[in-house]
C-alpha cells in the first residue's frame, strides 16, 4: 500500500499527515500557531519560522505513529514548495529533502492552493463518488481567492481572482474593526446568524474588465464607514475588554457585548461575501459547462456559504472538504502528490521555495 | 522638501497619476502609502506596478497576508506592515535589506515606525473625499 508523508508548513500551521493511495487519510496532524498570533491578528514571519521549527519533528513524528507507519512504509515525501511565507515553507521543504536523501525516498512539491483543491478530491476518492470533470474550483482563504477551471489531471486554467483583499482577509479585518477575534470567519459566521442582513445596505463590487475577478476592498470599506457613522468605541472596547480575560469568548459571550445593529452588519456583510464568491461560481459554471464545483480553503468552512451552495442555486454539485481539511493541513499535500507519485514525476534537491508560486 | 497635490477622481485616475509619478522614481527608493483602510492604497500600488513595468495593473492585490509580494523580479516590492504591532517584528521582516535593493519599495501601515524608515524617502498621503475622488499628496523628504 504505497504511503504518502505530506508536509505543510506555508503559513502559520505546522502539519504533517501520511495518506494512503492520496485517499484514505491514515493521520493528519495539525500544530497551530493561532494562540501564538491570535494577538496580532495575523502571522509574524520570523515568530512563524521559529515555531515551524519547534513543530515540525514532534508533529511528523505524531503523524507516523497515528498511522502506525514507519519509515519504511513510505513510498514518497511531498511538501507544500509555496505560495507563502518563505521563511515557513522552508522548514518544511528543507525537513522533506532531509527525509528524502536519508530514506532514499522521492520527493514531491506540491502547490498549496493544488493541496486545498485536493482536500475535497482526496474524499472522493475514498468513497469511489468521482467529481465529474470540467469542475470548478474556488480556492478562498485569508491569503488567496482564486477561481480555475479544472478539466481533470495536472492542468489548471485560472478564471479569475481577487484584485485587492482576499475573503478571509476581509473576514479578518472587519472582525479586527469591530474588535472580534483573529482569525475573523469563524466568529463573524456564526453571530452572522443572529443579525437581519436585510437592515444593512451594503454594496456588490462593481467590476470593470474580467468578470469573475474578485473585489472585496470596496465592502470592507463600506464596513468602515458604516462603523464611523456610528457611536462605537465604546461597544468595540467592550469586545476587546472580553478578549482580554477570555481569548477564545463563546457565541454567548459575543452576544451579550454585541448590539441589535452590529449583529445586523455583520450578517449583511456575510451575505455580500457569499453573494460574491457564488455569483462568478455561478457565471463560470454557465460559461464553461463545468459539471461540479469544488471549494476549498479556509473560508469554505462558512457555514452559510456551505448552505448558500447546497441550496439548489447552481447548475451543478458543490463538493467542500470536510471540516478539518478546509483549513491548512497535510493530508491535502500528500493527496496532492498522488497522482504525480503515479505518473512517477519527482522533484530533485534544486526544488525552492517560492513565495509567489502560481498554479495556473 | 517638495510637496504636490493632486485630486484624482477615478480608480482608472489614481492608477494613471501612480504610474506618472512611478516613472520618476530612480531605485533605491522607499514610497509610504499612507490612507485608512480603503482609502485606495492597493489601486496606487497597481499604477505604480504599471508605471515601472514590473506587472499588470491585476496583478498587484493586497499584501496584508503575504506581507511581502514582489513583482517583476525585484523591480517592486509591496509591504504591508498591517498585522505588525512591534518594531522587532517589522525587523525580523528584513527591511532594511529590501530597502538597500535597487527597487522601489511600496511600505503600508509604515508610518507608525518611524524610527526604522529611511531619512530620504516619499510619502504618499491618499485621502478619499465624499464623492469618491481622492486628495493625494506627495512629499518628498528631506
Amino acid at each position: 500500500m504505497p504511503y504518502i508523508l505530506g508536509i505543510e508548513t506555508s503559513c502559520d500551521e505546522t502539519a504533517a499527515a501520511v495518506v494512503a493511495r492520496g485517499g484514505e487519510v491514515l493521520s493528519s496532524v495539525v500544530a497551530s500557531q493561532v494562540s501564538t498570533h491570535g494577538k496580532y491578528g495575523g502571522v509574524v514571519p520570523e515568530l512563524a519560522s521559529r515555531e515551524h521549527l519547534r513543530a515540525i519533528v514532534p508533529v511528523v513524528r505524531e503523524a507516523m505513529e497515528e498511522a502506525h507507519a514507519s519509515w519504511a512504509d513510505l513510498s514518497a515525501i511531498a511538501a507544500t514548495a509555496g505560495p507563502g511565507l518563505v521563511g515557513s515553507l522552508l522548514v518544511g521543504l528543507t525537513f522533506a529533502k532531509g527525509v528524502s536523501v536519508v530514506r532514499r525516498l522521492p520527493l514531491i512539491g506540491v502547490n498549496h492552493l493544488e493541496g486545498h483543491i485536493h482536500a475535497v478530491v482526496l474524499d472522493a476518492r475514498r468513497t469511489g463518488e468521482a467529481i465529474e470533470t470540467p469542475a470548478l474550483a474556488l480556492v478562498a482563504s485569508g491569503g488567496h481567492t482564486h477561481l480555475f477551471l479544472w478539466p481533470g489531471g495536472e492542468h489548471y486554467r485560472l478564471l479569475g481572482k481577487t484584485r485587492d483583499d482576499a475573503a478571509g482577509e476581509a473576514y479578518d479585518k472587519v472582525a479586527k474593526l469591530l474588535g472580534f477575534s483573529y482569525p475573523g470567519g469563524p466568529v463573524l459566521d456564526r453571530l452572522a446568524e443572529y443579525g437581519d442582513a436585510d437592515a444593512v445596505a451594503l454594496p456588490m463590487a462593481k467590476m470593470k474588465g474580467n468578470p469573475l475577478d474578485f473585489s472585496f476592498s470596496g465592502l470592507k470599506t463600506a464596513v468602515l464607514r458604516w462603523v464611523q457613522s456610528k457611536n462605537m468605541e465604546e461597544e468595540i472596547a467592550r469586545r476587546r475588554e472580553l478578549l482580554r480575560c477570555n481569548p477564545r469568548p463563546s457565541v454567548e459571550e459575543w452576544l451579550r457585548v454585541t448590539p441589535r445593529a452590529t449583529l445586523d452588519v455583520i450578517a449583511a456583510f456575510q451575505r455580500i461575501v457569499v453573494e460574491e464568491l457564488l455569483k462568478r461560481v455561478e457565471r463560470a459554471a454557465e460559461e464553461t459547462g463545468a459539471r461540479a464545483v469544488i471549494i476549498a480553503g479556509g473560508v469554505a468552512c462558512n457555514a452559510g456559504l456551505r448552505r448558500a451552495a447546497h441550496s439548489g442555486r447552481l447548475s451543478c454539485p458543490a463538493y467542500f472538504p470536510t471540516p478539518h481539511l478546509s483549513t491548512d493541513n497535510a493530508a491535502m499535500i500528500a493527496a496532492a502528490a498522488w497522482p504525480r507519485f503515479e505518473r512517477g514525476e519527482f522533484d530533485d534537491l534544486s526544488l525552492k521555495a517560492q513565495a509567489n508560486l502560481a498554479l495556473a | 522638501m517638495r510637496t504636490r497635490t493632486f485630486t484624482t477622481r477615478s480608480e482608472e485616475e489614481t492608477i494613471a497619476l501612480a504610474a506618472d509619478l512611478a516613472r520618476e522614481w530612480t531605485p533605491p527608493r522607499c514610497v509610504l502609502l499612507i490612507g485608512n483602510l480603503g482609502a485606495g492604497k492597493t489601486t496606487f500600488a497597481k499604477g505604480v506596478a504599471e508605471g515601472l513595468g514590473a506587472a499588470p495593473a491585476e496583478e498587484i492585490s493586497s499584501p496584508t497576508f503575504a506581507l511581502i509580494h514582489e513583482h517583476g523580479e525585484g523591480l517592486l516590492y509591496h509591504v504591508d506592515l498591517y498585522r505588525l504591532e512591534t518594531e522587532a517584528e517589522v525587523a525580523s521582516l528584513g527591511l532594511e535589506e529590501i530597502l538597500a535593493r535597487q527597487a522601489v519599495v511600496l511600505l503600508e501601515w509604515a508610518e507608525r515606525f518611524p524610527r526604522l524608515l529611511p531619512e530620504e524617502r516619499v510619502e504618499v498621503v491618499i485621502e478619499p473625499r465624499e464623492d469618491e475622488s481622492r486628495w493625494i499628496v506627495v512629499k518628498e523628504l528631506p
